[in-house]
């Protein structure tokens, strides 16, 4: 997805930020019963590992030799990604947010985040392929605070002139992983 | 400075909160512990091909495992001999050389030093022979597994890995081509000591029903409770896990199929492991078949998950910061796609975005918070629960008991003492 986003009329981009801007309110005010049903039943969520390469000596001078593609242990690799899941997944992360015994986010964190740079890249039929970033402040009692800063990479569903997320793969920007927990839903 | 002997008690049912925040102990720690011990390096699936190569660390010290022109494994300090920046700053790879940024002086896989760029500028030239890569004195590999030490006079790593290798045996050998790691490790950087997820993974399997009550049903811990075995095979090793009774279906007592990749990967994937399961028997024997590990440690910061197949190694990175690393584990024969869904069985529970793991990495900065506060020293750490109740088991070795008491703990609590004790007051 290196090309220009689609040419779309200010009422469509409208739609989809909010879309978006009503997903991150449920997230950060944690309802996220609410926010498992703007997901398909056959959604992947899917987090890529950031690995550290070497430079190939063949590739200098070209885009390829420091791609970000180039440094993602993503799905479709023989690597690891952090995170590979489906919607019973999400629903036990969303049960557990809701149990007493969730002791991590008990009490739970607070959150905020700011997502933008939305752009409609590819559309078939009643499918979209998405891109966004998002900063999320992350402050867990006890812990401290913490800054997540990230891509996603979603496909989007049209139902019923709302939508449903099909595809998620979160690209996030980490040397080490130095945050409490990549187990939020971003 | 505190004494190593009032840090732990005889028994090693007492454990000072010092133990797990003082500068000082760190230090001894650093010596007596990691400076005298095989730590664990790498596997040898991630190193195949001459010129490959993974970084590794040995507590804080960075170290390049590669495999040399001729084949044979090597382990080096990465940092330049000239002035000390990393020659290697990838997590993995394949390369003829590694250069220094700085002054560009260059290094085989095998650490020698090849090149100064400057030599032909000066008079006298350096003896290049000497001014190789720091070598990892002890170097040497059981079942993939391989292990380096600083202490030249260390002893061969198969006695040190002793009996634990019975217990990795059922596991490693159930697969005809043995075990596979996958991609770089997932680098987690907590503000934790790092003998607190050594511990919870030596064979702490009691925190299961209370910590992760959230996720894991009381029904599942009721098993652990009942099957549950923990031994320790020498002080420092130990495992845990359950022994399924003869005649227990296949699908209770298969490696694989109770995790995420195995429940929801599909058809393929589970007879892929109900077939691994039905030639157990035949590669391991029938003890070691019947065998459904939980936990699995060696001394002193290498551990191995066996349901949520999860190789990890907690690395120091002083006190009150650890920086853990965690693989996914496959067998080696199993075909991409099969592999790609039973990595899941380690991702969807634990690793940085695991749901079990989110609990146990909060537990483990809690801990080192406790561990720091001042006026409670008088209140040290209790490791009683079932003292004395371990003994010897007519077929498994080492010392077994429940699940519940906490000698494997006490007996890694013990050795530490005795290796801190080895180096205390020599410097």
């Amino acid at each position: 997805m290196s090309g220009q986003s689609l040419k779309v009329k200010p009422r469509q981009q409208r739609a989809l930020e909010r879309f978006y801007f009503h997903e991150a309110r449920l997230l950060d005010n944690r309802q996220y019963q609410q926010w498992l049903e703007l997901v398909d039943e056959d959604i992947r969520y899917i987090m890529p590992s950031r690995t550290n390469l070497m430079v190939d000596n063949r590739e200098r001078g070209k885009e390829q030799m420091i791609s970000v593609e180039r440094e993602l242990e993503g799905s479709e690799s023989m690597g690891c990604p952090l995170r590979e899941e489906g919607y019973v997944h999400l629903m036990v992360r969303v049960e557990r947010a809701f149990k007493i015994n969730a002791w991590s986010e008990n009490p739970p964190a607070r959150t905020r985040r700011i997502v933008g740079n939305i752009e409609l890249m590819n559309r078939d039929g009643n499918q979209m392929q998405l891109l966004s970033n998002f900063h999320l402040y992350y402050a867990r009692p006890g812990g401290g605070n913490f800054i997540y800063s990230g891509q996603r990479r979603d496909t989007l569903l049209l139902v019923a002139h709302d939508f449903r997320i099909r595809r998620r793969e979160v690209i996030m920007d980490y040397a080490n992983i130095d945050v409490p927990t990549l187990g939020l839903i971003l | 400075m505190l004494r190593v002997s009032e840090l732990v008690n005889e028994d090693a049912s007492l454990v000072s909160r010092r133990c797990w925040s003082d500068p000082g102990v760190y230090e001894l720690e650093k010596r007596g512990v990691f400076g005298r011990s095989w730590l664990f390096l790498g596997h040898e699936s991630q190193i195949r091909n001459p010129g490959d190569f993974v970084q590794a660390y040995m507590c804080e010290t960075p170290v390049i495992l590669a495999r040399g022109e001729g084949g044979r494994v090597h382990a080096s300090v990465n940092s330049c001999t000239h002035r000390g920046l990393p020659v290697c700053r990838a997590d993995h790879g394949n390369t003829r050389r590694f250069v220094c940024p700085y002054h560009n002086w260059s290094y085989t896989v095998e650490g020698d030093l090849v090149t100064i760029p400057q030599e032909s500028e000066v008079r006298n030239k350096p003896d290049k022979s000497r001014l190789g890569l720091k070598r990892v004195p002890r170097v040497e590999s059981w079942r993939g597994l391989i292990f380096g030490c600083f202490d030249e006079a260390v002893e061969p790593l198969e006695q040190y890995l002793g009996d634990m290798r019975f217990y990795l045996d059922a596991l490693l050998d159930r697969f005809p081509g043995g075990i596979e790691f996958m991609g770089a490790p997932h680098r987690w950087v907590l503000d934790a000591n790092w003998k607190l997820p050594v511990e919870n993974q030596l064979g702490d399997v009691n925190h299961g029903a209370f910590l992760h009550s959230a996720i894991i049903p009381r029904e599942a811990q009721d098993t652990i409770e009942e099957l549950g075995h923990s031994v320790v095979t020498r002080p420092g090793h130990g495992a845990t896990f359950r022994l399924m009774p003869g005649d227990a279906p296949v699908d209770e007592v298969a490696w694989g199929l109770e995790g995420m990749g195995g429940i929801f990967g599909g058809a393929e994937v589970q007879d892929y492991l109900r077939d691994i399961q039905a030639r157990a028997r035949e590669r391991v024997g029938d003890l070691r078949a019947r065998m459904k590990g939980l936990t699995y440690g060696i001394y002193p910061n290498l551990s191995f998950l066996w349901s949520n197949t999860s190789f990890k190694v907690s690395h120091p990175r002083g006190p009150g910061k650890v920086e853990y690393w965690s693989w996914a584990v496959v067998p080696a024969e199993a075909p991409d796609p099969i592999k790609q869904i039973l990595r899941t069985n380690y991702s969807s529970f634990f690793g940085p975005g695991g749901m079990l793991e989110q609990e146990d990495s909060e537990a483990w900065v809690q801990q080192f918070r406790g561990s720091n506060i001042d006026f409670a020293d008088d209140r040290p750490y209790f490791y009683g629960l079932g003292l004395g109740e371990e003994g010897p088991h007519p077929e498994l070795p080492g010392l077994v008991s429940v699940t519940a008491n906490e000698f494997y703990a006490r007996h890694f609590f013990a050795r530490w003492r005795d290796d801190l004790q080895a180096v205390e007051g020599l410097s």
